[in-house]
């Protein structure tokens, strides 16, 4: 029997992932001048739907989670050069006036047409599935560097020289690594987009008819209804292609290919944890109670091994297992 | 059987896993479970058990054991000491059912179900003297006695009770600097004569004579505890409380029986009356807030999340539990 074992169950797992799902957004926005040309952004999203399923193959299930954007907005203003006409004067002998032509200019605006911004946010909706498993592996830092071209070594370099991830240890870790299995991105989700938009245009065409009251809220319901039930026709051929994906444990399509491999790689490459082999449990103390002199020692610190580390999923919960060394 | 079948979260730590940990830090930090007067940097030997350190501890060059004012002889004209040590040698713990040790008779040796046990032993040592070195050093002391009091009644003398009892005050705390500065003379040029080894250690102010050692006598106690947790209410308090709770203690091989039997009663009740009930804990101090914990972070989120131990008896029926040589802790996590 492990030493420590820690166990959470799919319960917990779903409302964490409910939690993380509701409190997830984004916001962002900018514009610069190109001399020519403005041009700006301003994006806004969150993340909605979506569940979580832990499998007895010891995988984690993140199905159809859906990225949702408020505002998609780009804008792009011109500034076309100021052209001026008029403005001379002719000089006329004495005692007739000068004759003075008014100037008359155009595009003197900056810019002096737009911004003209376009919102995509109601035409665009994304939908992410995801399988994969979580791996404990040791880091044996007395291990030499395998000769040859090594792509890891490549991106750790790159991730630690842009203090991204933490440099590579110089004794033993135990490494806790996401290694992604199955990706499904679907950078259009038409039976999301389609879905909203039908149930946007009702939902202002019944409140504008009826203003209030429990029989508009009743027609709103029904809409809201048929509305899922058009987001799940139009879903049915790609649950087709996850359930594909799933079945052979690939990713079909270029892209989600594409995306597996990237994952994959950065799944093999980056750990998302990192605990100590031998663990810390004292740190290293000042102590002037050590000696009648009082003075200063500075005791080691306190660290156990861990000889084993695992974490297995199975259909009804997480489990992780150390054990300390003798 | 799923760990989680009645709660969200489960927790559980096997007793040689804790067994483990101890026999690290006694390893890694031996100056917290090791007292003795400073002679023992010098003499490691005369230690009742031989310490077993962790090379980095040797290396570091760290003390592997407190120091400690040698053990006063008291009433002695100068400050006199003997050397001493204890030594907590083991501590082991032992969940339901009995694996890491028995226990002894008197506790039922076996483990009854969700009980846990403690054993803990401590060794101590003490220097004692021999007839020669007594025998040699008592005509010293006498002829110091006399000096003492002889000093005393040269620099103080009359009939004045107040000034008397004073200077008495301090010459025996040490702050009457002359006599004292004269005594601990004497003591320093006549004792090496006589005597070998007497050393002096400098604790705190004045100098200590810690006469010379050659062995210690040692002897060590074990001790046995058997306890459990339980819930309950406190009267005129809300809610459920977890109660530490000792079932039975034995200190083995006292003797005579009445004064272990003394000596248990004494220790059982200071922690059921004294101990126990401060370490009382209510439902309520039990209940993590984790929206208030992510919110130190920076992070803000809608809901109030809380981590909360699951109820006894509607969820488990003990929590924690102890049972198959594991501590076992239930706990639920609650969005609301």
């Amino acid at each position: 029997m492990a030493h420590l074992t820690v166990a959470v169950s799919e319960g917990a797992i779903k409302k964490a992932f409910e939690v993380l799902v509701a409190n997830i957004a984004w916001e962002k926005q900018d514009s610069g001048d190109f001399g020519p040309f403005t041009a700006g952004y301003h994006i806004k999203g969150h993340l909605e739907g979506g569940d979580v399923d832990l499998r007895n193959d010891g995988t984690i299930r993140v199905k159809e989670l859906d990225i949702k954007w408020d505002k998609l907005e780009v804008s792009l203003g011109l500034d076309i050069p100021e052209i001026c006409v008029g403005g001379g004067c002719i000089n006329m002998p004495w005692p007739i006036p000068d004759i003075c032509l008014p100037e008359v200019c155009v595009f003197s605006d900056d810019p002096d047409i737009g911004p003209i911004a376009l919102d995509f946010a109601a035409f665009v909706a994304q939908e992410v599935s995801f399988t994969g498993s979580i791996d404990a592996r040791y880091f044996n830092a007395s291990l030499p560097v395998p000769p040859g071209f090594n792509p890891c070594q490549l991106l750790q370099d790159v991730l630690i020289d842009n203090s991204i991830i933490e440099p590579v240890p110089d004794h033993n870790q135990w490494q806790i690594f996401i290694n992604p299995q199955t990706v499904d991105i679907d950078l259009f989700d038409f039976p999301d987009i389609v879905g909203d938009l039908i149930e946007d245009a009702l939902t202002a065409a019944i409140t504008a008819i009826i203003p209030g009251g429990w029989v508009r809220d009743l027609i709103l319901a029904i809409i809201g209804g048929i509305a899922d039930l058009i987001r799940f026709v139009l879903d049915i051929p790609d649950e087709i292609d996850e359930w594909l994906s799933d079945l052979f444990n690939i990713s079909f399509g270029l892209l989600d290919f594409l995306t597996t491999l990237v994952l994959d790689f950065f799944g093999n490459c980056v750990p998302i944890a990192r605990i100590d082999d031998p663990f810390e449990i004292m740190p290293a103390e000042d102590s002037t109670s050590v000696l009648l002199s009082g003075a200063t020692v500075t005791l080691v610190p306190v660290a156990i091994p861990i000889p084993s580390l695992t974490i297995n999923v199975n259909d009804v919960e997480m489990v992780a297992t150390a054990d300390v060394g003798g | 059987m799923p760990f989680t079948d009645h709660s969200d979260l489960y927790g559980a730590v096997h007793d040689e896993g804790i067994n483990r940990v101890v026999r690290h830090i006694m390893r890694q930090r031996p100056s917290l479970f090791n007292y003795a007067t400073p002679v023992f940097h010098q003499r490691p030997e005369l230690f009742c058990q031989k310490i077993d350190v962790a090379d980095k501890v040797t290396k570091a060059g760290n003390p592997i054991f407190t120091e400690q004012e040698p053990l006063p002889i008291f009433g002695t004209p100068v400050p006199m000491g003997l050397n001493f040590c204890v030594q907590f040698t083991d501590f082991q713990i032992d969940f339901h059912p009995t694996d890491q040790f028995e226990l002894p008779p008197e506790l039922g040796s076996k483990l009854q179900p969700q009980r846990m046990a403690v054993r803990a032993r401590a060794c101590a040592g003490l220097d004692c003297p021999p007839k020669e070195l007594i025998d040699e050093l008592v005509p010293i002391l006498e002829r110091l006695n006399v000096a003492q009091r002889k000093l005393f009644v040269d620099e103080i003398g009359g009939d004045d009770k107040e000034k008397r009892a004073a200077a008495a005050q301090r010459i025996s705390s040490g702050t009457q600097d002359a006599p004292v500065a004269s005594i601990q003379r004497r003591v320093s040029v006549a004792a090496p004569n006589v005597t070998t080894g007497i050393t002096t250690v400098p604790p705190r102010g004045r100098d200590v004579f810690v006469l010379p050692t050659r062995e210690l006598m040692c002897f060590c106690l074990e001790v046995y505890a058997v306890a459990h947790f339980e819930w309950g209410t406190v009267p005129g308090f809300e809610g459920q409380w977890l109660k530490p709770r000792v079932d039975g203690i034995e200190i083995v091989d006292i003797a005579p029986t009445p004064m272990e039997n003394a000596i248990e009663c004494f220790v059982m009740t200071t922690l059921r009356l004294g101990i126990l009930p401060r370490l009382i804990v209510p439902m309520e101090k039990m209940v993590l807030d984790v929206t208030a914990m992510l919110q130190e972070q920076g992070l803000n989120v809608g809901q109030q999340i809380t981590l909360e131990p699951a109820a006894v008896p509607g969820d488990v029926p003990n929590n924690p539990a102890i049972e198959q040589n594991e501590i076992r802790a239930f706990i639920n996590l609650n969005v609301s």
